[in-house]
This record gives C-alpha cells, sequence and structure tokens, in this order.
C-alpha cells in the first residue's frame, strides 16, 4: 500500500495542468458559471477538440477510439484536474467517462462507428434521459413508451432534469417497450429528431443546465436501440456504476475552500470556530478523496466494486456541503457578484446529493450491501 | 499510488486475524469498564508484532492497519503507541507506553514502564518507577491511571517532540478506527435481531440511514489514518486525528442511541469500544487543537 504518485502518474497531473494554465482563457471562471450554457457549450466544444488533440481527452480509450489504453489512475486524475479548474469540458464528461465506454460495451458496429469517433474528437454533447416527472430515485417506473411500428418505434413521453439537453446532439434515452423492469429499453436518439421539444428549467444551478424534455410521436429506427429490448436496466445499472464516481467533486471543493480562506486573509484571519469549521470540511473532502481513490484502486487491480463506491458518494455529498456552508457563512458576497467560482462550486455543490442517483439511495445501498441490514419492506 | 496491500502485508493481517480471533468474545459474565487480557500481551509480545513499523517490507502503515484491527477486540491493550510512536522516540524506551497529558489521568498510566509526559507545547519521554503510578477507577474503558509523583523526563527536542506528536495523531486515528469499527458491527448485530413494530430495527429506514453514515464516517477514519501512517506528513496526521475524533462524536451518540436501553447496559458490551472511543476524544486537545495543524499545514 503506497499513497505517493508514481514519477508517471505525477508528470501526467503536470501536463494537464500545463494544458489548462495555456489554454484556458482569463474569463473562463465567468464562462464555467452556466454549465450547461450556450457560452461554456461553445467553448466546451474548442476546448475538448483542443485535448483530444494533445491526447488528453480520452487516454484511457482504446487505441482503436482514439485512446491509449491508459489505466484507472490516468483517467481519475485527468477528470481530477479537470474537475478543479471548473470542469471546461462541460457537459462532454459524461461521453469520456461512461456513454462512450457504454456505446464501446453494448453498440452495434453502426452505433460505434457513428457516435464514438466524434466523441473522440470532442465534437458533440449528449443528454441522459433518465428522470421523468413521476420516476426520479424510482427510475425503474418511468413512463416513456417507445412502440415498435415494423422497423422502427414511436417515442411518447417527458423527461424531466435533463441536463445539458438544450445543446446536445443525441440523446441516451431510456423508454419503455414492456411493463416492468425487463421492459426498459435505451435508444439513441437524435435531438433534431421532429417531435422532440425542450424547455429550459429555470434553476438555481445555473444558467441552462436542466430542461424538460417531450417527445410527441418521435419516429426513430430500430437500428438507434441499444441491446435489446428490455436490457436498458442492465445496461444503465453499468452506466449508473460508472457514474457513481466518475466527478471527482472533491478536487473543486478543496480548490474552493483554499480560495475562501485566501479570501479571508488566510489562516490567521479565522477564528478558532472557523478554523475548526475549515478543517471539518478540509477533512471531509480527503476523506471523499481516499473513498473515490479506493474505487479507482480497485478498478485498477480489476477486483470487483461493492458498495464502497456508494460510500464515496455519500462522502463526497458531505464534503461539498460543508465547503459550500463555509464559503456561504464567510464569503456571502460570493452569491452577490463576487468571486465567479465560488459561486460555481455553490451551484455545483446542490447537484452533488442529487445527480446520478439521491444520496438517500447510496445510503440505503450501503445499509443493505455494506452493514448487511435487512432491506426495508416495499 | 496503490491502495491495494502487498503479499507481506496481506500474509500479516491473515496472522493478526487469525490471533484477533482467538480474542474476539468477552467473557460472558463481564460487567466492567475496562477489560484487559495478560494473555493477549503476552501473544503479541511473542509475535514480535509490537516491532513491525521497523520491518521493511511491512512498515507503518501495517502497523496502522495491525492498531485498527486490535482496537476491534473487546479488550483493551497498549498497541497503538507501541506500534506507531515508540518507533519514533530517540532512543531505546520499554513498553507498555502511556501518554500523561497536563498531569491528568491517561490509558495504561498504571502499567506503563515509559510514559510520554505533555505539559502544553512541551513532550517529554520518561521511565516510570515501580511506585510513581497508580490504576484509577474510571467508567472509561481503558485501564486508566495516573502517575502519583513526578516523573524525571527526558525533553524531546522541538524537532523529535514534532515527530513524536505526529505520530501520537496517526496512532489515535488507527485505534479509534478500530473502535469505532468495532461499535458498528456490534451495533448492526443488535439492529439485526431486535425487533419492534413486528420487524428488525434494521429495517426501519431512520436507523438504516444514520448507520450508513455512520459506516462511512468509518470508512474515512480509517483511510485517513492509513494514509497518514504512509506519508508521516504533519497534515495528513492532523486531519486523521481530527477526522476520527469528529466521527466518534457521531458515532458514538448515534450507537448507544440504536441499542435503546440495552446501550445502558453493561450486559451488552458496546461500551467496551464506545468508552473508550470517549476517552479519545480529548486526546492531544481534541478536535481544536488538531484543527489548527489543519488549518496550517492543508489550507492556501
Amino acid at each position: 500500500m503506497d499513497f505517493a504518485w508514481s514519477q508517471e502518474q505525477a508528470a501526467f497531473r503536470s501536463s494537464i495542468r500545463e494544458f489548462l494554465a495555456t489554454h484556458l482563457p482569463a474569463d473562463w471562471e465567468s464562462v464555467a458559471h452556466g454549465p450547461g450554457s450556450e457560452a461554456q457549450t461553445r467553448f466546451s466544444r474548442e476546448f475538448c477538440a483542443k485535448l483530444a488533440g494533445a491526447g488528453l481527452l480520452v487516454p484511457h480509450w482504446p487505441a482503436r477510439w482514439g485512446g491509449r489504453g491508459a489505466d484507472s489512475w490516468t483517467a481519475f486524475i485527468l477528470a481530477e484536474e479537470m474537475w478543479a479548474a471548473g470542469e471546461p469540458r462541460g457537459g462532454q464528461y459524461m461521453n469520456v467517462n461512461w456513454i462512450g465506454p457504454i456505446l464501446m460495451r453494448f453498440g452495434t458496429t453502426e452505433q460505434q462507428e457513428r457516435y464514438i469517433p466524434s466523441m473522440g474528437r470532442g465534437e458533440t454533447l449528449w443528454c441522459q434521459g433518465f428522470s421523468e416527472p413521476e420516476a426520479g430515485s424510482d427510475l425503474a417506473s418511468l413512463r416513456t413508451r417507445a412502440e415498435r411500428h415494423g422497423s422502427s418505434y414511436r417515442i411518447n413521453g417527458q423527461k424531466i432534469w435533463t441536463s445539458y439537453a438544450g445543446a446536445a446532439d443525441t440523446c441516451f434515452l431510456l423508454a419503455r417497450t414492456a411493463p416492468g423492469k425487463d421492459g426498459v429499453t435505451i435508444f439513441l436518439v437524435p435531438m433534431d429528431k421532429p417531435g422532440i421539444t425542450v424547455r429550459d428549467i429555470p434553476s438555481i444551478i445555473g444558467q441552462g443546465d436542466i430542461h424538460e424534455v417531450f417527445f410527441d410521436e418521435v419516429d426513430i429506427s430500430e437500428s438507434a436501440r441499444l441491446g435489446g429490448e428490455g436490457e436498458g436496466w442492465s445496461i444503465v445499472r453499468a452506466a449508473l456504476y460508472m457514474e457513481r464516481t466518475g466527478i471527482p467533486r472533491f478536487a473543486l471543493a478543496l480548490r474552493m475552500l483554499d480560495r475562501a480562506v485566501a479570501l479571508l486573509r488566510g489562516v490567521d484571519g479565522l477564528d478558532p470556530d472557523a478554523c475548526a469549521q475549515a478543517a471539518r470540511a478540509r477533512t471531509a473532502c480527503e476523506a471523499a478523496r481516499l473513498y473515490s481513490y479506493r474505487i479507482v484502486d480497485q478498478r485498477h487491480h480489476g477486483t470487483p466494486t461493492g458498495p464502497e463506491a456508494s460510500a464515496a458518494r455519500v462522502a463526497t455529498v458531505s464534503c461539498e456541503r460543508l465547503v459550500a456552508e463555509f464559503v456561504v457563512e464567510h464569503r456571502p458576497d460570493a452569491l452577490v457578484g463576487g468571486d465567479p467560482m465560488l459561486l460555481a462550486h455553490h451551484q455545483r455543490a446542490i447537484v452533488a446529493g442529487i445527480a446520478s442517483g439521491a444520496a438517500e439511495i447510496q445510503l440505503d445501498l450501503v445499509a443493505t450491501q455494506m452493514l448487511g441490514l435487512p432491506r426495508e419492506p416495499r | 499510488m496503490d491502495l491495494t496491500l502487498s503479499a507481506d502485508q496481506a500474509s500479516l493481517a491473515t496472522a493478526i486475524e487469525g490471533l484477533a480471533a482467538r480474542f474476539q468474545q468477552p467473557p460472558i459474565d463481564f460487567r466492567g469498564f475496562a477489560l484487559v487480557n495478560p494473555e493477549l500481551e503476552h501473544e503479541l509480545s511473542a509475535a514480535e508484532f509490537f516491532d513491525i513499523a521497523a520491518v521493511p517490507e511491512l512498515g507503518p502503515v501495517a502497523a496502522a492497519l495491525t492498531v485498527e484491527r486490535l482496537a476491534r477486540l473487546p479488550y483493551a491493550a497498549e498497541v497503538a503507541l507501541s506500534m506507531l510512536v515508540r518507533p519514533h522516540l530517540p532512543g531505546r524506551w520499554p513498553r507498555p507506553l502511556a501518554l500523561v497529558e497536563n498531569g491528568g489521568p491517561g490509558r495504561f498510566v498504571a502499567s506503563a514502564r515509559t510514559v510520554l509526559v505533555a505539559n502544553g507545547d512541551e513532550l517529554g519521554v520518561a521511565l516510570v518507577p515501580n511506585d510513581a503510578a497508580e490504576p484509577v477507577a474510571s467508567i472509561y474503558a481503558y485501564p486508566m491511571g495516573r502517575l502519583t509523583k513526578s516523573v524525571a523526563a527526558t525533553p524531546l527536542s522541538r524537532k523529535d517532540a514534532g515527530v513524536v506528536r505526529m505520530w501520537l495523531r496517526v496512532a489515535l486515528a488507527a485505534e479509534a478506527a478500530g473502535l469505532i469499527q468495532a461499535g458498528i458491527d456490534k451495533t448492526v448485530e443488535h439492529l439485526i435481531v431486535r425487533k419492534q413494530f413486528g420487524r428488525p430495527l434494521g429495517g426501519f429506514q431512520a436507523l438504516r440511514h444514520r448507520m450508513a453514515e455512520c459506516a462511512v464516517l468509518a470508512g474515512g477514519v480509517k483511510w485517513l489514518a492509513l494514509k497518514a501512517a504512509s506519508t508521516a506528513d504533519e497534515g495528513d496526521a492532523a486531519q486523521a486525528a481530527f477526522y476520527a475524533q469528529e466521527s466518534a462524536t457521531r458515532v458514538t451518540f448515534d450507537l448507544h442511541q440504536m441499542l435503546g436501553a440495552m446501550g445502558m447496559t453493561l450486559e451488552h458490551p458496546l461500551h467496551l469500544w464506545t468508552y473508550r472511543l470517549k476517552f479519545l476524544l480529548s486526546v492531544l486537545g481534541g478536535r481544536g487543537a488538531h484543527a489548527q495543524v489543519v488549518a496550517r499545514q492543508c489550507l492556501v
């Protein structure tokens, strides 16, 4: 067991930091304020193309798809540095983390050829059509229907709280082809299909981020189906599993905690209460980081990842909250036109316990799978 | 970065597990606070487990893991300071070790052959003469004791004191990690078998989520302790100690609450871990002192 980075890992991290120092414009932190905004989406397309050119967009993908087969640590170091910088890849982080790998695993050759290369070049944005008005944590109860008509499907229904839908090129859509959990099927739906309507949902979490998406008699070819009918749930479980530790939120939280303390004239400017509060936030971030590293290490060694992934999510939610609370209490100006990155962090921290499965679902998994407590009757 | 045990560390963990298994159950009729077992002490000593931190193939991480595992036993044994602090004292000092802070009572003081004497920022080390310490009755689940007369402590240099204080924090965190985990394990057993309203307590979401939060804290305490043992960094050690005491504060309350009235009795053994934890809450100045170090070493 060794907590030190290898020379190669340290050099890789340095190379990313150098890239960021060179390619992030001076006003980047103002742009980062709206992760799904037109400005960030436009910026991210240019930025991701440059990342791809430098071999830093998908280094962990196989060479066939533009990567170099780098290990799990490399992918996570990259994710840490991107998130710490405010995630200049915007919504494209999803392509890199799980949509691309899911298509490599479950997609047809045609689907792979159509979608993966443009992801690897940083040219395309996806959204995930998961949550519905009546299906949030209970995702399996989703109602959006996909009815077969010959060699095509007709989709009707509504998705909600869909990130990046306003600018996305394609939707990773969950729809029902039959009743029950075994009736969920995935479709890769171009967002310019007739019958799709996207409405922005004004939100606390940043401009242009979440949306309602309506599907009204949307015709989609059978070739847009990912996997077989009814295989959606097992595919989405694999996707959620990849997503669960996909965002190293502690990395930005740590940076913003440092920034807030610096704005308070450094550690000497903290009274004992504020000092304890800062230490609480700092150690919570460290705990979240180590939990995440543990998951990465398990993947690196090919060891099955158990409920520790859920524990990592819970720890991450906690550290995000503590940092955000520290900022609001000690630098309230951050939310009234102060440091834009402190505001952006605050907004992203709101999402931490909700996106990719509510924290309470993770607690339930920890209770059942880690502690062995009996399930609650449903 | 590699968070998987080496083959040597894994072998040691297996050996420790085998030893621990023989001491896993407290005597069924024990109704006291501090449970000790000379046989455990003898076996650890005979197998030279107290010196594993100095073995290059094992190192301080293996020692911290061992401290964590042995803290999960119902028996209180002077393990943490011997395994993690003693190797960093200037010169060779006999074990058992104890820490005496500002003249107050401490764990294992009555049986210690060496005491670390902390007064404010000063730290010294002393042999304990035969008649210089006595046991103190306590509801802490350690054998508590105090010095009855002043001992001739050799002051540690500023540098040595910093190193020793750092390892004291690592030892505190590693021990707390095991105590928290054992307390959780015992409480889970209760939540599975105890039924109210016709079903196990562990099936009620209000308790499931609280226990899950405790479990997440426990894992964090362990990982922070292991990292600090690996890096020997002052900031990492202070973070580990802070997080351990912070988590223990929450977890000790929650675990006794989960046990209801059973948690007030000496019949259930939960106190054997939680009342060790409660003593550890104040060690080395408590959270406030560690927070100062965390802020100076880890922020900005």
